[in-house]
């Protein structure tokens, strides 16, 4: 019984931990500024850590994870602050169910077929030959969601003999960039802020405009958060502020409009 | 025949010793706590191995440091008697018994065991757990394992110290008639001297890694060769039957002739056991006065000096020894041969269940 | 008639610890099966990527244990029996995965067997699947539990009598036959209580199959990576697969108490 509620523990733990502070709540911090608990999707690390460092308005505690379980959270009751998700349907589903206020749209990301940068992969036709190992995001998982919709945009051959080879269903895009630069799988479908993030380590080969390989993201307040002006005031500096410089630089794109 | 050699260091103990036990016979190793006693038994079986020794059993050679060789414990044919007997706490008692056997179908086994059993008085408790038993039957049961595929030598380590004093007069009668049957070498040791005297045909008494005398007995306590040897001893043991005697005392007729009376109460098969220092000698003439005293005719075997004391070794029925100061043995003028009259108070004899 | 002196406040004290902490690690336990409906439980365990799950689990964690018996039980021996320079390091070691959180474990492994990892070459040379294989989940989680059954299993042979195995050895049986017939029947209990502390750890493992064997129906996806898996959008296929490892794990806590008697778990007095 003790595995059970570690399994369902860890859930919790990793949703709040990764990568990021995981204190739960927020109130006034010890030098005055309010406390902003964020909930981000993971492909969004390293550009809100890096933001977080100088952010002026409020101190701010970010956790990642994929949106779809940052998502389960808040429906579960947890409060963070603000929710930055990797697509706008979560943050949607939120707000006409009350939870999240009405969700802006702050930034565009490119979803691509990542490789090893010393693979020999060059095109999505290298990914129906047997043997080579895809990692993909689950299907609940923004990128997991917008990778099987592209692939549904193939020929059916094309899509069933890519799906076949897939290995690995990552909880988020962490995951499945691990899983490519520890040489596991051959390729994976992440975001192209996460090659950049690579350091090198990873290729993107870019995805045919056909198949849609964007992705739009969409942030909103959490009902009932501690510190609704510092929470708004995060969310509009995402659309144009210091963590909108961050994302850009990392290679987020400018929202529409 | 078995013969041991082992010149050894044990922690802070140097160990010497040279042992011989004659087959059908009994030696038992008597001596304190930390004397090397159980080193000496370990080093037989092969569970250790000294320094320098040779261990030679039944014609063949367990060790011999010398030339390299050293039999592993499991190929020497040793039945060990441990001194908490070391039995098998998962298996019953018949399945104890039977864990040597070798080379045999389960109910042969079985049947083996149950034999054994049933000579120790043991058949009803063959399915017993080890637990369930009380000392004494474990003690059996492990006498039994031992025996159980006739070994060439059987090693008793402290048999009867685990049991308490009432168990320990019936086990040691018991074993006293199994080391008799058995047509191999003993070796035992324990701590407490009358037990080996009972149960030895031999005594070797060790302090300190080295044994400082052996031989029979009464030997050992007539003519010991040192105060240690003569304190170790404690007291003479005779046997008889107790019957009741006048004026309230017990009186025992002594196996082979005279007569002891005691304070204590008893009835039956005895042991009779008073202290050589409480035995005090008259010559025939003096002899006559003194109520409640014991007094038996002896003849003189030897004298021997130990410090300020002086051993003196008696024939009676049975043999004695009395401890008496230098100077009373140069009144008496000892020497063997004369006759004496030992005399002891009733007071000072103590009675034991046999 | 007399009666024991009482005093009140330090029972009533203990009786309320006790209380505390009942409900505390028995009110999430039993929410999993009060959350939802038996009949919803059981519908959602039908569902294929369930059933696939469990059986892997169960694949999985029984080969694991049965390596860690096989390697961990002469291994255990030697060190609950004999010393050597060095034998306290050789000890910290083995227990090392113990204190390792599971994350820290699968980057660990990554870094030694992983396909970049300081063997990762020599084992593709042999033709050896890892990542991404049912391979790699039993490494994990054998990294993982076997130091669970490794100190139960040398504090259980250090505890039986040393003489049983002189006089197994004294009654000729050599000191292979003694270990089979005396050293494994007398330290069983201890041995089965290691058992149960493995296999929990097994089928609970999560951080380090993860990371380093990947998340994928049928070949790498345990019950407890399915859990997490289903959390967000199927909780009740995620409360029914845990109920299934509560059931499953109070099993396997039941079993060992029967088989190995109350004190191998550490009951109190009987």
């Amino acid at each position: 019984m003790k595995r059970a509620l570690l399994a369902l523990g860890l859930v919790a733990g990793l949703a709040a931990g990764c990568g990021g502070d995981d204190d739960g709540t927020s109130g006034a911090s010890a030098d005055g500024k309010p406390q902003l608990v964020v909930s981000a999707a993971s492909s969004m690390t390293e550009a809100l850590t890096a933001c977080s460092k100088s952010y002026p308005g409020a101190e701010l505690k970010l956790q990642f994870a994929g949106s779809d379980e940052l998502a389960a959270q808040i429906r579960q009751g947890v409060k963070p602050d603000v929710l930055a998700a990797a697509n706008t349907q979560l943050p949607d589903a939120l707000a006409s169910e009350g939870l999240l206020s009405k969700p802006v749209v702050f930034a565009t990301n490119e979803f691509v077929l990542a490789v090893p940068e010393s693979s020999d992969i060059t095109g999505l036709e290298d990914l129906e030959a047997e043997g080579v190992k895809i990692a993909i995001g689950s299907e609940s998982v923004p990128i997991g969601e917008y990778t099987r919709e592209s692939l549904a945009k193939l020929p059916p051959a094309q899509e069933q003999a890519i799906l076949a080879n897939v290995r690995s269903e990552e909880p988020d895009v962490k995951g499945i960039v691990g899983k490519l630069t520890q040489g596991a799988a051959d390729a994976g479908f992440v975001y192209v802020t996460d090659v950049k993030a690579s350091d090198g380590a990873l290729e993107a080969i870019k995805l045919p405009a056909t198949l849609g390989p964007g992705a739009t993201y969409g942030a909103g307040v959490v009902e009932g958060a501690k510190e609704p002006k510092a929470a708004h005031a995060f969310v509009d500096g995402l659309v144009d502020g210091e963590c909108a410089d961050a994302l850009q630089a990392a290679g987020f794109g400018a929202p529409p409009g | 025949m078995l013969r041991v050699e082992a010149q050894t260091r044990l922690g802070a103990l140097e160990l010497d010793v040279a042992l011989e036990v004659a087959a059908g016979t009994c030696l038992a190793l008597a001596g304190p706590s930390g004397a090397g006693k159980t080193s000496v038994l370990r080093i037989v079986a092969g569970l250790v191995r000294p320094e320098r020794g040779r261990v030679l059993a039944g014609g063949e050679t367990w060790l011999d440091t010398e030339g390299g060789i050293d039999v592993a414990p499991e190929a020497r044919r040793c039945g060990y008697v441990f001194q908490e007997y070391a039995l098998f706490p998962h298996l019953s008692a018949w399945q104890n018994v039977a864990y040597p056997l070798r080379g045999m179908s389960r109910a042969d086994k079985r049947e083996r065991a149950l034999a054994l059993l049933r000579r120790f008085g043991l058949e009803a408790l063959a399915e017993a757990r080890p637990r369930t038993l009380s000392g004494g039957e474990r003690q059996r049961v492990a006498v039994a394992r031992a025996l159980a595929r006739s070994p060439g030598v059987l090693l008793l380590d402290e048999p009867l110290s685990a049991l308490d004093a009432r168990t320990r007069a019936g086990a040691a009668r018991e074993l006293s008639a199994v080391l008799r049957e058995v047509e191999v070498p003993s070796l035992l040791v324990t701590h407490d001297f009358t037990e080996a005297a009972q149960l030895g045909d031999r005594v070797g008494v060790i302090d300190g890694g080295r044994v400082v005398q052996e031989g029979s007995p009464s030997e050992l306590a007539a003519e010991p060769r040192s105060a240690f040897v003569a304190d170790f001893t404690g007291a003479i043991v005779l046997t008889g039957v107790a019957g009741a005697g006048s004026d309230g005392l017990t009186r025992v007729a002594l196996d082979g002739g005279g007569e002891a009376s005691s304070t204590d109460a008893a009835e039956g098969p005895v042991a009779v056991s008073v202290y050589p220092w409480e035995i005090t000698i008259e010559s025939l003439e003096e002899a006559a006065h003194g109520s409640a005293r014991n007094r038996l005719a002896a003849e003189v075997v030897s004298v021997t000096t130990v410090g300020n004391r002086v051993r003196v070794g008696l024939a009676a029925s049975q043999p004695l020894a009395a401890e008496i100061t230098e100077a009373s043995a140069r009144a008496l003028e000892l020497r063997a041969g004369t006759s004496v009259i030992a005399s002891w108070k009733a007071a000072a004899t103590r009675l034991l269940d046999l | 008639m007399s009666s024991p002196r009482h005093t009140f406040w330090f029972p009533a004290l203990l009786a309320l610890s006790l209380a505390a902490a009942l409900t505390f690690l028995a009110l999430p336990v039993a929410a999993i099966f009060l959350d939802s409906s038996p009949s919803e439980l059981i519908d959602s365990l039908g569902e294929p990527g369930a059933l696939d799950a469990l059986w892997l689990s169960l694949r999985t964690t029984a080969i694991s244990i049965a390596i860690i018996l096989c390697i961990g039980t002469p291994a255990a021996y030697l060190l609950a029996t004999r010393s050597f320079p060095g034998k306290a390091v050789v000890v910290t070691l083995i227990e090392l995965p113990l204190v390792l959180p599971p994350a820290v474990a699968g980057i660990a492994l990554l870094a030694a067997v992983g396909p970049a990892g300081i063997l990762g070459g020599a084992i593709e040379g042999a033709g050896i699947e890892l990542a991404l294989a049912t391979a790699g989940v039993v490494v994990a989680v054998t990294f993982v539990a076997s130091p669970f059954y490794v100190r139960q299993a040398m504090a259980a042979f250090a505890a039986v009598d040393r003489t049983l195995l002189d006089a197994s050895r004294t009654l000729g049986a050599s000191e292979a036959r003694g270990f089979v017939r005396v050293m494994i029947p007398s330290a069983l209990p201890g041995l089965a209580a290691g058992t149960a502390l493995a296999l929990g750890r097994a089928l609970g493992e999560f951080g380090a199959t993860l990371m380093f064997a990947g998340s994928f129906k049928g070949i790498t996806q345990t019950v407890p990576l399915a859990i997490y898996d289903r959390f967000s959008t199927e909780f009740d296929s995620a409360l029914a697969l845990s109920a299934v490892l509560v059931a499953v794990s109070a099993a396997i806590l039941l079993s060992v108490k029967l088989v190995a008697g109350s004190e191998a778990l550490g009951g109190a007095a009987r």
